[in-house]
Formats: structure tokens, sequence, C-alpha cells
């Protein structure tokens, strides 16, 4: 991760902005129904090794003097899907490990819970995303070394 | 199948405050199916050079293309290791989901 942000460094311009945006090391939560009247059923407990890792690496850079951290956001992201099965597929596309063994019981609750819902009722996964803005730093210590 | 993804553009609009995009070059690494090529280029950037090493997802990319975007968005199969550009030439770097 480090390498492909040294890479980074290089592409950019002096003073380039370098944006991260990806899931914030945290746990999703699945509710139903949408905006306000979204409610809560279930944690998801994904594995966060790679999460925390990629912290780790941003950390590393700005310590490396490649970038330097300029502003930081949090916020909730909704994925809003029709039907079970959507939501089944949904997290299929985790990679393999990343939910288990948790992904049957979470499953089997959100199921339990949409069978008392209104019909039309929407799965929602809520999970905050994290947008890092960094600025690239140019000096003789983080010139050499690409 | 039917998901929709931050219906509320809440990932949009924090990118739009994040950075001035207007007339800039910008380097998406993690473009996937260029759910958010399409939104940067929204925002006005000039020219967005948006990669992804999955060659199916990249192939959706270019397919949904629009029009009025193929003079500014180039989408290319690969990782940012082993992109061969020129050094200094991006504006703005957005790592799309990626790091």
């Amino acid at each position: 991760m480090v390498h492909a942000l040294r890479k980074l460094h290089r592409l950019l311009k002096p003073d380039g902005l370098l944006l991260d945006l990806r899931p914030a090391a945290k746990h999703r939560r699945i509710g139903l129904g949408e905006s306000r009247r979204w409610k809560s059923v279930a944690w998801m407990r994904e594995d966060l090794t790679d999460d925390r890792a990629a912290n780790r690496a941003l950390k590393r850079a700005a310590s490396l003097g490649l970038f330097q951290p300029e502003a930081k956001a949090e916020f909730d992201l909704d994925r809003v899907m029709d039907t079970l099965d959507d939501f089944r597929e949904w997290m299929s596309d985790f990679p393999s490990g990343k939910l288990a063994p948790e992904d049957d019981r979470l499953y089997r609750r959100v199921e339990r819970a949409l069978g008392t819902a209104r019909p039309g009722t929407r799965i929602v996964a809520r999970g905050p995303l994290s947008l890092s803005v960094l600025r690239k730093q140019v000096g003789e210590e983080n010139e050499g070394g690409h | 199948m039917a998901l929709v993804m931050d219906p509320a553009g809440d990932e949009i609009q924090a990118l739009k405050k994040a950075a001035s995009w207007r007339g800039r070059n910008v380097l998406e690494v993690g473009c996937g199916d260029g759910r958010l090529t399409l939104r940067l280029a929204g925002l006005g950037a000039l020219s967005i050079l948006a990669i992804d090493p999955d060659a199916a997802l990249v192939r959706e990319a270019r397919k949904t293309l629009p029009e009025r975007y193929r003079g500014r968005i180039r989408y290319q199969v690969g990782s940012v290791e082993r992109l061969r550009r020129r050094r200094d030439q991006f504006d703005i770097a957005v790592l799309s989901w990626s790091l």
C-alpha cells in the first residue's frame, strides 16, 4: 500500500491533492426502511484487518513526508436493496471469509425482520465512509526512492 | 440486482467539498464500473484517467460511458503501481475504495 502511495506522490503535481475514499474501519449496520424511517436490525461483523492496514499505510506515507493530511470526514453511506435476494447477492460480493461465520445468522435476522415489516419495505445497509484529504509534500527527503 | 448506492448523494457531496474540480486533471484509482467516475466528471474535471485491475468492470465502464464524456474520461485496465505516466501529471488523485 505504501508503494502505491509513493507512486501517487510521483504522479501528482506539486501541491496536488490525494483523496482517499473508502469504508471506515467500522462495522456496518443492516436495517429496514429508508432515510429517517430506517431502523437497525443487525450489525455486520466484517473482518476489518485490511481497513486498518490501509489506515496505517496512510499514516506511514504522512510520516515519510510524502503527504500532509489536510482534512478528514466521515459520513454514512446507504446501500438500498429491494429484496432478500438482492441482500444475499450483495453479501456474496464480500471477499471469502470477510463475513463468515456471521453471514447466515445475519441473513436470517434480516429475513425475520422483513417478515413482520410492511410490504415493499427495503433493506438498507448503512455504514460510514471515510474521506481523507492529503496534500503532496515536496522536499529532498521524499524525492528519492521512487 | 436492484441495489441503489448512496441515494442521498452524500459521497459526491463530500468529494465536491474536498477539492476544486473544475479544469483539473484527475487520476481515479479503483474506478470499477465507473460509478464514481461519471460523478467526478459531473463536478467539472477537465480529464479523468480512471484505472482498475478488473478488466470486466472496465469493459462495463467503457460500455456505459455517455457520449458527452468521451473526450474527458479514459478508462484503463491496470494498477497504479504499474501505471506508466510521466511524473507531476495530475492535480488530484482519488483512491476510490481501493487503498
